[in-house]
């Protein structure tokens, strides 16, 4: 069931049967992301996500959008999106953390 | 720590290093040229803190890796190529692109550490000066840990629990098995690289024999411990793929591991003698040589660090990292040592160059392939907490699992390989 439902869509899903002021706040993310900040904290991803490609289980994370990407870790730490591995790093990311991240990979290229 | 918010952190980090509890030493004095960062050991540790203090500093910092292979060849996924998954050749990796990353690339082994004076001495004579040295020998292994064991006896009953050689004649004696032979495998005690990779490697072997079609062949499994990582899972995928082909024996069940004889090919337990036609020794083990002269390891044979920076709790300009350390509730792994490098290598840089530093956060997953599609996963994320790395969050897979979820597994291990090779080697 998880296979055929990408995070993606399963966690945007979810947030709408939340309601709309849940998806409201989560649209925004916090102004002052501090960027310097995510792409320290994104060492920690690339030991998975560095590589990458369009059909890879471990999803690309670059360019996926501020608001999808703030939405969608909010989601594997509140354990609405069920991958152990995700729910365990996102547990410990607070807002912040959350922001800086979202604005890092927002403009960040791939690693080549 | 945890209740340290970032932005208090950054002030303090800001105003001085001794925030994060670090000695404060004096800046290399700028009259030398650079700050200079010597690493030994081009594994999953000493690699990737290579790239990351030569990438994230710029060029500010001259970093030289110090490793004698030329070519890297992975132990993790070293069981899929035993259980032929993976060739060979798709987990060799050489340093190309980490010397394309600014990272000096010395081929050769380093002898000693001088921490008088701060020089790495090479095995040819040549002396290489540092202000941070960064050690990541992996480990050794102590043949005497099993009587009758020895270096020699390695080449008759291989440990194959270093890369290279070893594992190819592991997989050459297993290939040659005929149905009906046995199998014995002499478990580590903890602590070991890779907790579940035995029990993984125990997976791979009754594959083949599965599929090859043998119906008499057993595996033997005399372990030293009373329980193993991952067990409940790995047991249920053994009595599920493999019924009745492995026999897994704690200390209450052989009495006791008396030893092996690499001549006549034995193996006894206070109970039992064996003479399987493949035996797998996996002895206890302890930090490579190079930390242990330096005197970097304590009587445990491996290094104390300090759990906030990965720095050596008996020299502060040395830091260590990778299986060679004593990283608290954290597994020796390939994971582990890529986690602990950027810690280590993000306090390197702020010492040396007074940029940011931040709380350390490390994480670990290890995956284990129990038969095709069918892989298994345990993890955590880890921090600082009164002066030891404590996990949190940890996770692990459960019996009675979807296929379709074990699948999912396999194709996020065969992704993360790809993914913690290219953060390690480029
Ligand atoms: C069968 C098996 C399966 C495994 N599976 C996994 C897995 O699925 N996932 C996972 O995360 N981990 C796994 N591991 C564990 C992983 O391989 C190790 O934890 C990891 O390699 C440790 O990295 P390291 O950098 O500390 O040491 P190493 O990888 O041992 O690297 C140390 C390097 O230092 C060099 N060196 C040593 N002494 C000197 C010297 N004096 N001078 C210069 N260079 C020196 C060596 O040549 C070597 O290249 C597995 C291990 C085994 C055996
Ligand atoms: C141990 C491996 C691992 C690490 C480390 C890791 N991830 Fe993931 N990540 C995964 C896997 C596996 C998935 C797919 C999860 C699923 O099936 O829901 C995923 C999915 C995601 C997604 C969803 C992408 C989408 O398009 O839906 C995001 C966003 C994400 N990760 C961000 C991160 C960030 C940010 C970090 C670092 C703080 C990180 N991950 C660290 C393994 C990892």
């Amino acid at each position: 069931m998880r296979r055929a439902m990408p995070a993606r869509r399963s966690a945007t899903r979810l947030l709408a049967m939340a309601g709309g002021m849940a998806l409201g706040l989560l649209a925004s993310p916090a102004r002052t992301a501090d960027v310097e900040y995510g792409k320290h904290l994104s060492a920690e991803c690339i030991t998975c996500h560095g590589a990458s490609k369009s059909d890879s289980t471990i999803p690309d994370i670059h360019g996926l959008g501020e608001a999808h990407f703030v939405e969608v870790l909010r989601a594997y730490r509140a354990k609405a999106l069920p991958n152990p591995v995700m729910q365990s790093i996102a547990v410990r990311l607070g807002d912040e953390e959350i922001s800086a991240l979202a604005a890092y990979y927002t403009t960040a290229k791939r690693p080549k | 720590m945890t209740n340290i918010t970032r932005r208090h952190f950054g002030i303090m980090a800001g105003a001085s290093l001794s925030a994060l509890g670090l000695p404060i030493l004096s800046a290399p004095s700028l009259a030398q040229g650079k700050p200079r960062v010597v690493v030994i050991g081009g594994g999953p540790g000493g690699a990737t803190a290579a790239r990351y203090i030569a990438k994230e500093s710029n060029g500010a910092i001259d970093v030289t890796l110090i490793e004698p292979l030329k070519t890297f060849t992975t132990c993790f996924f070293s069981n899929l190529y035993v259980g032929g998954f993976r060739d060979y050749k798709s987990l060799t990796h050489n340093y190309d692109k980490v010397r394309k990353g600014g990272v000096k690339v010395v081929h050769s082994m380093a002898a000693s550490i001088d921490r008088d004076k701060k020089q790495v001495v090479l095995a040819g004579g040549g002396r290489v000066p540092y202000d941070r040295l960064l050690v990541a020998p992996g480990i050794d292994i102590k043949f005497d840990s099993v009587p009758g064991y020895s270096e020699k006896a390695a080449e008759v009953m291989p440990h194959a629990w270093k890369p290279g050689a070893q594992t190819q004649l592991l997989v050459k004696k297993l290939n040659a098995l005929k149905d009906g032979d046995q199998i014995v495998m002499i478990a580590p005690p903890n602590p070991y690289r890779c907790p579940p990779g035995p029990y993984e490697r125990v997976s791979m072997f009754a594959h083949v024999l599965k599929k090859k079609g043998f119906k008499k062949s057993r595996i033997v499994i005399l372990d030293p411990k009373p329980a193993f990582s991952k067990q409940g899972v790995f047991t249920e995928g053994w009595e599920k793929h493999y019924p009745g082909m492995i026999e897994w024996q704690d200390p209450k069940i052989h009495g006791g591991i008396k030893g092996v004889d690499a001549k006549t090919g034995e193996v006894k337990t206070d109970f039992t003698n064996y003479k399987p036609a493949l035996v797998n020794v996996i002895p206890a083990q302890m930090a490579g040589k190079i930390a242990r002269d330096a005197g970097l390891a304590n009587q445990s044979g491996f290094c104390p660090i300090d759990a906030a920076s990965m720095k050596s709790t008996v020299d502060p300009n040395i830091f260590v990292v990778g299986d060679a350390s004593i990283a608290g509730e954290m597994p020796k792994s390939a994971f582990s040592a890529n986690s602990q490098a950027k810690v280590a290598a993000m306090v390197i840089r702020a010492e040396l160059t007074k940029s940011r530093a931040f709380p350390a956060r490390y994480s670990n997953t290890c995956w284990s392939l129990i038969a095709p599609d069918d892989n298994i996963k345990v993890g955590a994320s880890y921090e600082p907490v009164d002066g030891a790395i404590k996990a949190s969050n940890s996770f692990v897979s459960q019996r009675n699992e979807s296929a379709d979820l074990r699948k999912q597994n396999y194709k996020e291990s065969v992704d993360w390989y790809q993914g913690i090779t290219t953060d390690i080697f480029g």
